[in-house]
Formats: C-alpha cells, sequence, structure tokens
C-alpha cells in the first residue's frame, strides 16, 4: 500500500466482493504501483492543447493572467509593509530593528524565508 | 483513488458484487481527458458500474443555492477549494467555462504559509507545529482585513487594539523544580562523610608506605648478610653457595643492594629532602676548577655539571617568578574587592565600562578580519567573494593564485626549475592565516571582565548570548512561561491575505477580487451580451472551505467595487454551507429525471472515444 493510504489510518480489508477485480489481481506484488500515476506536468503535455482552437476552454488557459495590480512588497519576517530591501540577502524589511534580526539570521533561515515567496537562490 | 472509493463502497454498505447504480463523480473546471479516462476505466472495468456522469463541484453548488433562492441564474461563483480558487460565470443557471479562471493558490497554501512563517519565527518550537494543529489554528484564528495596509499599520505601531488582535498559544509548560538549598544538617553531614572517607584513604596509603618500607629494609638486611657470609666462604665454595642463593655474581648481589637503598630513600620521601641538595652540591665539584687543571673525560664530566646546573637554576628561577605573579594576582584581586566592597555600585559601573570597551574592541577587531562583516556569522554572502574588500594577506594571496593561473598559457613552462617556486603553494595555501592566532590580550581580558560582571550582577548577560536570543531558546536563564508561547498576530490576517495577492507567496497570478474582472472579461470577449455581465456581480456566490474566514464578503466587495464601473450593483452571497454544498447539490441532481438522461455508459466510453469525452459536459438546468 502507499504511504498515503496507511497515513490516513483506513482500515481496508484486501477483499472487496463487490469488485470486479481485485487490487492485488491488478497489481502484482513487487511492482512499482506509484509509478502509473502521471503527474499533472506530464498529464498537461499529452493532452495536446495546441492542436485545439484556442477559445475552447481547457485546464491550461482557464489559468489567471498575472495580477494587474502593484506589487505588494512586504517584510518578510514581521509582514509590515517594507519600503527597503537588503541588498546582500535580498530580504524586504520595514525597519532598522528587522533589519538586525536579518542580519544576524543563519543563511538557511534566509533562505527559507526567501524560499516562501519563491525567491530563494536554488543550486542546481 | 481506488483506495477511497474502496473505502467509501465499504462504508455504504455495499456488499453484493457488483455496484449496480450510476455513478456521479465530480470535477474541477475543464478536467484533463487523461483524468476522465483513468476515472471511468477505473470505475467500469474494477468496479462494473453501469454509468457514469461528471460534473463540476462549484456547478452543483450554485444550482442548489439557485433552488434555495439564495443566488440568481445569473451571477458568478467563486471557489476557494484546497489546491486552487476558481471564479466561474453562470449565465441562465449553466456555467461558462469558456469565462472561468483559476489561480492555483487555495487552502494548502495558506496552511502551508502559516506553518513556515511560525516554525521560522519560533524555530525551537517546531516540533509543536504540526500540520494538523496549524489547520486548526488557521480555522480559528485567521481572518482576512478589508485593508491590510492599514491592519498592519496597527500592529506596526503596537496599539492596544493590535494588541488584542494578537492571539496567543501557551504551550505546555511546567516550571522547573527551583532547587532547595541543602540544609545545614545536611551539609555538615557531607562534610563528615567526605572527611572520613579522606581520612580512611589517608591511613591506608600510610600502612601500605610502611609495609613497603618494612618489606625493603628486611631485603636489604638479607642482602647484607648474604655479603657477609660470601666473605666468610672460600673460594671453591663460592660457586655452589652463589647457586644455592640464585644470583650469579658478587657484583649482582651489590647492585641488587643499591637499588633497593635506593627505592628505601625514595619511599621514606619526606624525610630525605635535604640530601638531593647535598648530592647537587657534590654533582657539581668540577665547575670551579679551570679546565687546565683536568683530564680529556673530567672536561666532558665538566660540561655536563655545567648544563645541569644551569637548567636547575633556570627552573628554580621560573618557579620563583611563578610565585611573584600568584602574589601580584592575588594582591590585585584583593584590591579589586576591596574598591568592590567601598563602593559596589561605582565598581559596577567601572566594570561595565570596562567591558563595552572592551568588547567593542574585540568586536572591531573581529569586523577588519572578516572584512567588515559586521562580525556576524552570517557571512556566507560574504566571505572572500567579489567586490568584497580584503586585506593585505588575502589580496596578496589572490593575487598569487591569479597570476599563477594565468601564468600557465604563456611560454614554456618553467614553474618548479627553481626551489623558490614551490614556496608559492604554501603562501597560497595560507588563507586567513591570522585566524588561528589563540585569543590575544583583549579577548582574555574580556573574558574576565565578562566573568567577573557575571558573578555580581544578576542583570548582565553577554553580548554573543543576547544577539542569539532570537534564534534559540535563551540559555543563560531558567526558561520562562513565555519561552512556551506562540504569538499570532499579523500572521492572523497575513495568511488568508495571499488568496488575494497570490504573488506573497511567489505566484504570479491574480487574487480572488481581481479573478472577477479576469472573468467578466473574457465573458464579453467571449460574444455575450454586455447587459448580462453587467448584473452577474449582483448574485456573487462564495463557496469551499477557503472563503470560511471572517471578513470574506466584505473585503470581496470591496475588491470588485474596485474594478467594477461606478455604480454597478455588487451582492456577495455565501452559500447555506460553503463546504458541503457542492455535495448536496450533486446529490439533489442525482435524484432527479434528468440525471439519468445524461450518465454514459461502459459501451459509450469504449466505442465515442477520447473526442468525445472531451466534449462531455452536463447539463445543469432543465
Amino acid at each position: 500500500m502507499e504511504r498515503e493510504v496507511i497515513e490516513s489510518e483506513m482500515i481496508l480489508p484486501t477483499q472487496f466482493r463487490f469488485k470486479k477485480i481485485q487490487m492485488h489481481e491488478k497489481y502484482t506484488k513487487g511492482q512499482a504501483r506509484s509509478r502509473q500515476w502521471k503527474h499533472l506536468k506530464q498529464i498537461i503535455p499529452a493532452e495536446n492543447y495546441q492542436n485545439y482552437p484556442p477559445h475552447l476552454p481547457n485546464y491550461v488557459n482557464i489559468e489567471s493572467p498575472p495580477s494587474m495590480h502593484p506589487r505588494k512588497q512586504i517584510c518578510d519576517i514581521t509582514g509590515f509593509e517594507a519600503p527597503y530591501s537588503d541588498p546582500r540577502t535580498h530580504m524586504r524589511y520595514a525597519n532598522t530593528e528587522v533589519f538586525k534580526i536579518i542580519r544576524s539570521l543563519p543563511n538557511e533561515y534566509v533562505q527559507s524565508y526567501l524560499a516562501l515567496r519563491n525567491a530563494a537562490v536554488v543550486l542546481k | 483513488m481506488e483506495y477511497i472509493l474502496d473505502f467509501a463502497f465499504d462504508r455504504l454498505g455495499a456488499d453484493r458484487s457488483p455496484i449496480n447504480h450510476p455513478i456521479l463523480i465530480t470535477e474541477c473546471a475543464c478536467n484533463p481527458v487523461h483524468s476522465r479516462s483513468k476515472m471511468a476505466e477505473l470505475l467500469f472495468d474494477t468496479y462494473g458500474v453501469p454509468s457514469i456522469a461528471f460534473g463540476v463541484d462549484a456547478a452543483f453548488s450554485y444550482t442548489y443555492n439557485q433552488q434555495r433562492g439564495i443566488c440568481d441564474k445569473d451571477g458568478l461563483a467563486i471557489c476557494s477549494g484546497f489546491n486552487t480558487s476558481h471564479v466561474i460565470p453562470f449565465i441562465n443557471g449553466e456555467p461558462v467555462y469558456e469565462a472561468c479562471c483559476r489561480t492555483n493558490v487555495g487552502g494548502y497554501h495558506v496552511t502551508d504559509y502559516l506553518k513556515q512563517l511560525l516554525s521560522l519565527k519560533y524555530p525551537h518550537h517546531m516540533s509543536r507545529l504540526t500540520w494538523e494543529k496549524v489547520e486548526d489554528l488557521k480555522m480559528e484564528h485567521c481572518y482576512i482585513t478589508l485593508d491590510y495596509a492599514s491592519e498592519v499599520k496597527l500592529f506596526q505601531k503596537g496599539v492596544k487594539e493590535a494588541e488584542e488582535k494578537t492571539r496567543c498559544w501557551q504551550l505546555p509548560w511546567t516550571p522547573a523544580p527551583v532547587e532547595e538549598p541543602p540544609s545545614e544538617e545536611e551539609v555538615a553531614r557531607k562534610a563528615a562523610l567526605k572527611e572520613r572517607q579522606g581520612q580512611r584513604l589517608r591511613e591506608m596509603a600510610e600502612a601500605k608506605k610502611t609495609s613497603k618500607i618494612n618489606e625493603l629494609e628486611n631485603e636489604l638486611k638479607g642482602l647484607e648478610f648474604l655479603i657477609h657470609q660470601l666473605r666468610n666462604v672460600n673460594g671453591i665454595d663460592e660457586q655452589s653457595f652463589l647457586s644455592e642463593t640464585g644470583y650469579v655474581s658478587k657484583q649482582e648481589i651489590e647492585s641488587a643492594i643499591v637499588k633497593v637503598t635506593q627505592s628505601l630513600r625514595k619511599t621514606k620521601g619526606g624525610q630525605e629532602e635535604i640530601e638531593p641538595d647535598v648530592f647537587n652540591a657534590e654533582k657539581f665539584t668540577l665547575i670551579d676548577i679551570p679546565d687546565n687543571m683536568l683530564t680529556p673525560e673530567q672536561v666532558k664530566e665538566k660540561k655536563r655539571q655545567l648544563f645541569l646546573k644551569t637548567t636547575s637554576e633556570g627552573r628554580q628561577k621560573a618557579k620563583q617568578k611563578r610565585f611573584e605573579e600568584e602574589l601580584e594576582r592575588e594582591r590585585l584581586n584583593k584590591e579589586e574587592e576591596q574598591r568592590r566592597i567601598e563602593n559596589p555600585e561605582l565598581y559596577l559601573e567601572q566594570l561595565r565600562v570596562k567591558y563595552k570597551d572592551l568588547s567593542e574592541k574585540v568586536d572591531q577587531r573581529k569586523r577588519q578580519k572578516t572584512n567588515g562583516n559586521n562580525g556576524n556569522e552570517n557571512n556566507v554572502s560574504g566571505g572572500v567573494g567579489r567586490g568584497e574588500r580584503l586585506n593585505a594577506a588575502q589580496k596578496e594571496r589572490m593575487r598569487l593564485l591569479a597570476t599563477a593561473a594565468f601564468d600557465r598559457g604563456k611560454g614554456e613552462d618553467t614553474f618548479g626549475i627553481k626551489d623558490e617556486d614551490w614556496q608559492l603553494y604554501k603562501k597560497m595555501s595560507k588563507d586567513n592565516d591570522d585566524e588561528d592566532e589563540g585569543p590575544n590580550e583583549d579577548e582574555t581580558e574580556l573574558a574576565r571582565v565578562a566573568s567577573k560582571l557575571r558573578e555580581i550582577d544578576p542583570t548582565f548577560f553577554p553580548k554573543s548570548e543576547a544577539g542569539s536570543s532570537g534564534t534559540e531558546p535563551p540559555r543563560f536563564r531558567p526558561l520562562t512561561k513565555e519561552d512556551f508561547q506562540i504569538l499570532i498576530g499579523v500572521e492572523r490576517f497575513r495568511c488568508p491575505e495571499i488568496l488575494f495577492h497570490p504573488n506573497l507567496i511567489g505566484i504570479d497570478q491574480a487574487g480572488l477580487d481581481e479573478m472577477v474582472g479576469v472573468s467578466i472579461r473574457r465573458l464579453k470577449s467571449s460574444s455575450q451580451t454586455v447587459e448580462e455581465s453587467k448584473c452577474l456581480t449582483n448574485s456573487v456566490l462564495i463557496i469551499g472551505g477557503s472563503c470560511l474566514y471572517p471578513g470574506m464578503s466584505e473585503r470581496l466587495e470591496a475588491g470588485i467595487r474596485m474594478i467594477r464601473p461606478c455604480g454597478t450593483p455588487i451582492k456577495i452571497l455565501r452559500a447555506s454551507d460553503l463546504v458541503l454544498d457542492a455535495w448536496r447539490g450533486a446529490s439533489s441532481f442525482a435524484s432527479t429525471k434528468h440525471f439519468q438522461r445524461q450518465v454514459f455508459n461502459r459501451t459509450d466510453y469504449y466505442e465515442k472515444g477520447e473526442d468525445w469525452l472531451r466534449q462531455y459536459q452536463l447539463k445543469y438546468t432543465f
């Protein structure tokens, strides 16, 4: 059974009389079951949306466009409005006290704060 | 999904094979055909379901509420779920997918954001912040502000109102047991016990020593007697006598005597302190005699003696010096103590000033060393990177490295012919070598002053520890109730704010209020009449678990008013049950005749093909 199923603590018998094909018949032992679930990133290219007229709605083109409002700059730590940004860590901050905190933070914390708004430095 | 279906059917009491009911499955708007076909295959093949239908949850919910008279047949549904948020316009009770839009922000993101923020704020309580707990916190305390900027100002100013809005979560905490100082009786008892043990040890050592002395003396006597006897025995019998005693020769016996006497002297120890001195005086007999009066061997001996004498004298001098230093330190300490007793406050003040001076000095040094890195441990982005200032030694090193790198290419390589070339590597490898020197004078003095201050001043704590108290539980004082509190102030409305400003978590899409504008715009472009789109905002239904936050309707109304033309009627309506209405709608829909006409069965699915499935859409009105 998959990890998620075990975590959810559903108690399931192995045999269901209402099923035509039992779970263990479909997936013989040892077969990697999770491999056949496609990720959304794999599904979308397989849909071949480019072959269909663009005015028809599909999963991709109903996504919202980027916001037209000016971006809100808020302090990464306190959530206050942040007029400043630290050139070294690239964190936004509201005032000098927050700045002191930022400068005393170890790098991993800085990175996880940045990761919250998807701005962390990702090493590949 | 199969497990979920197993579970559901099992709990519904399906025990006869197979399931003999049509199934209505909800899906998201514009579900990819791959997901649809997988689901259909699973239901048809594994469970033997006769027929199925797919419908959008938000549409069921809207229809249900329309039947209840909550919303009109033309309107908008704002549905914010766990992973995504949708805005779907409805015209004549039918969803218009051409004009709907989706932003990938939902309850999951809010909880995750809250969890991350809190665990970064309270790193030492991270283990307490489980997903379930944070979810509970979110449900209970999060709310949506009408205006984020003005709300946050309140907190920034620290107004009383903000304090009232701050929630406090007290983690289980028990005060550390206060250690009672042991009573006098106990102290006395312990001291006596210790004394007794010490006494016993001393006695044991004494007994051992005397027994050893006795032993040695006996041995010595025996050996002396042996020699005495040996003298009496004549030449021929000597061999046999010796073999009887176990010794090979007379010399051996004598050397044994010498050994025993020496060890005897050592064990007796204390009483014979003076003797070595006498020895010393004897040892250095040759020193005062001029060289020309001695044989070559004696000259050698004299040199050795001279060396021994100087070293022993040097040792004595060092001892003397150490002793004097000790005295001096004691005297200084006493003086300080005197001053402290005379005027404790002044003394404390002086000490503090001294501490400050010293720590500044040390800090300055450190900063110089780390090239203006403010003496923080946070020099990861700093270090020896480009654009950072370097001190002279580091500059030299960089120059060497650079020249070494560029020299390689041009001309013939003569590196390594001269021996000095190899010195280069030594210079290069030395990075920040001044870091390695031990703590300088200032630092030791600083440590001394700090320890002194700590002794006499309860309010004092060293600077470095104070600086780090933000990230780890302060260790230098007993933990208090406050250390086990998790305060949630700004986070209460900061986290749900991402539904309106997804860029706060780095998702570059329109927020809920803007999505309404986007949706209406798309509706217009897909050739719908303008009149219809105008009155859409008169019936905006909010659905979904993420719309449960208090203040949601007000905020949406304000947001929509901003983007719609002046005078547009706006009415925000809450669904009768935000979470379960989709199920209720689907269930009432499934019980109509209308549903029976829209299902498709296994043969339909396999004969009509993928394109048909792609275009399959449920009609919600009849």
